[in-house]
């Protein structure tokens, strides 16, 4: 019979072992009766455990659904009457929505009971995991047909490029030249967004992970704002009713020293900009090795 | 974006978590009723001190450690925390409502009641919350060696339990019919 800890048993049915781990595992409980016994049972544990934690989120979100929240904007509750009326069982879940309103904050439609893994907040970096499935999904959500009409050999040329986009989302976007910041250009897209055209600007240094702009129509005008999307940092900002978001994986001062360096070039290129809106010409693409 | 605007952002992500924190406040004081009282307390402190929320900082994983800070303060401060009433049996069964007529079995409930609310929290937040060890050590101020050390040692002791009511509750089969006389 060959020994296999509960520590790496446990960790096998958490799915927490390398890959090479638990296949070694499996080769053992494929001739082990002893060993696949106990990871039968504790699987069973852990399962057990599972439909329990679910059993008491259900019942949570039964109470949420129930009751229907206050969605009147500028709610304002005053903090003595929340806790006086707080606990009540049947609106226990009322009473906590509340005193997060009680400071009278707006409430924008929150949708509490229908996904609660889901993060409605936009800052919120959730630490459950998505699976790559879920993750590449949410990517193909942002092609379109669009996004392959700009081919490889109109890369090279960065008016046509620029004037592509353009048309798609209404304003000049010409690739910034970043090179004097040390990233080249490398290539563009159209994606999609809410069934609106977002084009996609791709850089990239001598090391290190590409740096994107992003654009799309949006708000007439708004000042750069450094956001930090878990391990992705990102500058938004919006110009002539283009909403901009530079993102790569960057520090802030980096990052909004770019986006600065993209503003200035935006102004230049204004000022000096043709106004017939006609395509460039096209122009060979450089060699491939 | 701007402070106001960020400081709702907290708000609205803390309501959409609602059923999650609750079922984690639940599970700390052993009811539903004393899990809302904790809850709301922790809201209330949450919503005073959002200043101290880093931007970057899984909101989940700061409220669950807000709820369990405020829970260890309260029990520090306690005059006799030795003395504290012990959990109601009937108060912690019914956490487990199933809506889909799944009926959660009396053995693991009581296996879970047993456990110290430390212990219980580990597990969920491993099991039911899908939490990395770092993350759940995060929420508990314990290092994520002390989650594995305890997880392995919760699952095992309940998978040591099931077997041992399966032992005791299994009957002795005949594996060969035996042949009548003709």
């Amino acid at each position: 019979m060959t020994e296999l800890s509960d520590e790496l048993l446990v960790a096998y049915v958490d799915g927490q072992l390398a890959r090479k781990q638990s296949s070694a595992v499996e080769k053992v409980l494929e001739h082990d009766d002893v060993i696949a016994r106990r990871v039968a049972a504790l699987k069973d544990a852990h399962r057990r455990l599972e439909a329990a934690f679910e059993a008491i989120l259900a019942g949570e979100e039964a109470d949420a659904a129930a009751q229907p929240l206050p969605r009147a904007p500028g709610l304002f509750i005053a903090r003595d009457a929340l806790i006086k009326g707080g606990v009540a069982a049947a609106g226990i879940v009322v009473a906590l929505v509340l005193i997060l309103a009680g400071y009278g904050w707006p409430l924008a439609a929150p949708e509490f009971a229908s996904d609660a893994s889901g993060p409605a907040d936009p800052e919120h970096v959730g630490s459950l995991k998505r699976n790559w499935q879920e993750e590449v999904a949410r990517a193909q959500a942002l092609l379109s047909r669009a996004s392959l009409e700009l081919g490889r050999d109109s890369q090279g040329n960065r008016e046509l490029i620029g004037f592509h986009l353009g048309q798609a989302i209404g304003a000049a976007l010409t690739p910034p030249d970043l090179a004097p910041q040390g990233l080249r250009f490398a290539r563009a897209q159209l994606l999609s967004f809410g069934g609106e055209p977002l084009a996609q600007l791709l850089y990239l240094g001598t090391s290190g992970a590409p740096v994107a702009l992003y654009a799309k129509k949006g708000e007439a005008s708004a000042a750069p704002q450094f956001k930090r999307y878990g391990g992705i940092a990102g500058v938004a900002w919006s110009r002539d009713s283009v909403a901009y978001l530079l993102a790569g994986e960057r520090d802030e001062a980096s990052l909004l020293l770019l986006a600065e360096a993209i503003r200035s070039g935006q102004e230049i290129g204004d000022a000096a900009a043709a106004p017939d809106g006609s395509p460039p010409a096209p122009r060979p693409s450089p060699a491939r090795p | 974006m701007q402070a106001e605007d960020f400081y709702d952002s907290i708000r609205v992500g803390l309501i959409s978590m609602l059923p999650r924190l609750k079922r984690f406040a639940d599970l700390l004081a052993g009811g539903r009723s004393a899990g809302a009282a904790l809850l709301g307390r922790s809201l209330q402190r949450m919503l005073a001190e959002e200043h101290r929320y880093q931007r970057g900082t899984a909101l989940d994983r700061w409220a669950f450690a807000e709820i369990y800070r405020l829970w260890l303060d309260e029990l520090r401060d306690h005059a006799d925390p030795i003395r504290q009433p012990k959990i109601d049996d009937a108060s912690f069964a019914r956490l487990f409502r199933s809506e889909n007529g799944e009926a959660v079995d009396a053995f693991t409930i009581g296996f879970l009641r047993s456990l110290p609310p430390q212990q219980r929290l580990t597990l969920l937040l491993v099991c039911g919350e899908r939490f990395d060890h770092i993350d759940a050590g995060g929420v508990l101020d314990v290092t994520a060696e002390t989650v594995g050390a305890r997880l392995v040692r919760i699952v095992a002791s309940l998978a040591d339990g099931l077997s041992a009511r399966a032992g005791e509750s299994a009957t002795i089969e005949t594996l060969y019919r035996e042949e009548t006389a003709a």
